[in-house]
């Protein structure tokens, strides 16, 4: 049996002592993909930060690898939302994937060529080895993206979380992210991907967390995935079902 | 010509004055790079003017050498307030920011209305004066530039992955707050090393318009950092050159400090075109 990555246990996480999301009990082994799946809103983005430590678990317990969310931070990964950074940022994809070794390195020292090489590797592996020199906001959305997971692989983590990594890339850059993320699960990875794609959810996810305010299921995809779970989630939002079609779900 | 460019810095004080603007070129090239990608422009402007009353205080306290300890102290103890300020308080960044600037130069002003050469000192805290600068001084900058770059290169790594993704830094385990306090202190230690040269006010032209200027010529910040620094210490010779003619040879009174900042300006302004043509060029694909 592989050890929990993450698990939480009863959880209401938010923000300065207020809940926006109920009923979090979920476990993550290591090696698995966990799809976060849900409406605008419905509390993946937080469900991610509690688990870095950045949100605040308000009540019931979250434990990552084995210990606390800010104790584990060493070891966790994290591929932010891409709209969040600034293109015009003057920063070149090596410089941003380096950034991933800086918890690495002294403060005093420089980064060295042993760092550079990582990075180098990192960005071969996501298909950007010719790109480092390139200032990060001239990529696009998708070659931006790759870098960012670059980034968190340079760190080598047990534990990998991503907010909504693959929103608006082109498909050769999706391509190229699902395969180092089935990669990493293999290599004992625990992954963590939130998505609006419920189609993309059953197809890479080992465990499907359904959420909008609270948890609404958890578990396999075959499980957690159904029209009766889903109508009980999204009441009136469209969603994407698995076999590809649009829907709007009314309560 | 060559004399025109040469001759006066064979006055001692012009001597003096180029090394302490080189000085501080050196100082705020790196810094006002961190600042323009922190955004901080406000932040450092209200800096220099929290450090107004310390400045008066110490000046009333201790005369010109009070100065420099009346604004460290007063620097350090708003570098704490603001970033508290802006990380606790309800209001928005820059409205905290706002109110403990005005609050802070008021009580300046207040203060400095009570000595009795009121307009005079009241312009060389403004304004400075970067012709009277003593080698004692030069010494005192040269220190706490010693001290700045040092604690640049310590925290320059973080404070790029702070700036860039505030979120992922922290993730990574990155003490954002303490990173923040870290360096509004910095900032406060650049403006307490050029307040008495240029002043509390215009000391911010050299933080940003430099940095500003650089960007428009460079994607890389390392690049930026070197063209800040050179664009600073050339308009600080240019521009002493400029108020020396003005005075002596046209009997114009064009104070150094204010030609200085003009002609970071005027370099700012004609790299303009070229900044926006770059740019247009570097759309995202």
């Amino acid at each position: 049996m592989a050890a929990v990555a993450l698990r939480f246990s009863g959880a209401a996480v938010g923000y300065r002592g207020a809940a926006v999301l109920r009923d979090v009990d979920l476990e993550l082994p290591a090696g698995q993909v966990l799809a976060l799946v849900g409406p605008n809103g419905a509390g993946k983005s937080t469900l991610i930060k509690a688990a870095l430590g950045l949100a605040q678990v308000v009540t019931g317990t979250a434990e990552v690898l084995g210990s606390s969310p800010v104790r584990a931070r060493g070891e966790t990964g994290y591929v932010p939302q891409l709209d969040v950074l600034d293109p015009d940022f003057p920063v070149s994809a090596q410089q941003v994937v380096l950034m991933g070794r800086y918890r690495h390195i002294s403060w005093w020292r420089p980064t060295g060529r042993t760092d550079r090489q990582l990075a180098a590797e990192a960005l071969d592996r996501v298909g950007l080895a010719d790109r480092a020199r390139t200032r990060f906001g001239v990529l696009s959305g998708g070659q931006r993206q790759r870098v960012l997971i670059a980034r968190a692989l340079v760190a080598r983590p047990r534990l990998l979380l991503l907010d909504e990594p693959l929103n608006g890339v082109d498909a050769t850059s999706q391509m190229t992210i699902l395969t180092v993320l089935s990669d990493l699960a293999a290599a004992g990875t625990a992954v963590v991907v939130s998505t609006h794609d419920l189609t993309l959810a059953r197809d890479i996810a080992d465990v499907v967390c359904l959420l909008n305010g609270r948890q609404w299921a958890a578990g396999p995809p075959q499980q957690t995935l159904t029209a009766e779970r889903l109508r009980e989630a999204y009441g009136g939002h469209t969603v994407i079902l698995p076999d590809g079609r649009d829907m709007l779900v009314e309560l | 010509m060559s004399a025109l460019f040469l001759e006066p810095f064979q006055a001692p004080f012009m001597t003096r004055a180029l090394i302490e603007l080189v000085l501080l070129a050196l100082i705020c090239g790196p810094i006002g790079v961190f600042v323009f990608i922190r955004r901080l422009s406000f932040v450092a402007d209200a800096l220099t003017h929290t450090i107004f009353p310390g400045v008066v205080i110490g000046f009333a306290a201790g005369g010109l050498d009070g100065i420099f300890v009346g604004a460290l102290i007063a620097g350090l103890v708003t570098a704490a307030l603001l970033t508290l300020l802006t990380r606790r308080a309800e209001l928005t960044d820059d409205a905290s920011t706002a109110v403990l600037l005005t609050a802070m130069f008021a009580i300046g002003v207040v203060l400095v209305s009570r000595q009795s050469s009121y307009t005079s000192d009241l312009t060389a805290f403004l304004f400075g004066r970067i012709l009277t600068v003593t080698p004692r001084q030069l010494g005192e900058t040269a220190a706490l530039a010693v001290l700045i770059l040092g604690l640049l290169a310590v925290g320059g790594r973080a404070f790029l992955f702070r700036a860039f993704d505030p979120g992922g830094a922290a993730a990574a385990g990155l003490h954002i707050g303490r990173l923040d306090l870290w360096l509004n202190v910095i900032i406060a230690l650049v403006v307490v090393a050029a307040v008495r040269a240029v002043g509390t006010v215009l000391v911010i032209a050299l933080l940003i318009v430099p940095a500003a200027a650089a960007r428009l010529l460079t994607d890389r910040l390392g690049d930026m950092v070197i063209a800040g620094t050179a664009l600073t210490a050339g308009a600080g010779y240019l521009g002493l050159v400029i108020s020396w003619s003005a005075s002596v040879g046209y009997g114009i009174r064009l104070t150094s400090a204010s030609a200085v900042v003009l002609v970071l300006v005027l370099a700012y302004l004609l790299l303009l075109p070229a900044g926006l043509r770059r740019r247009r060029r570097a759309v995202p694909r």
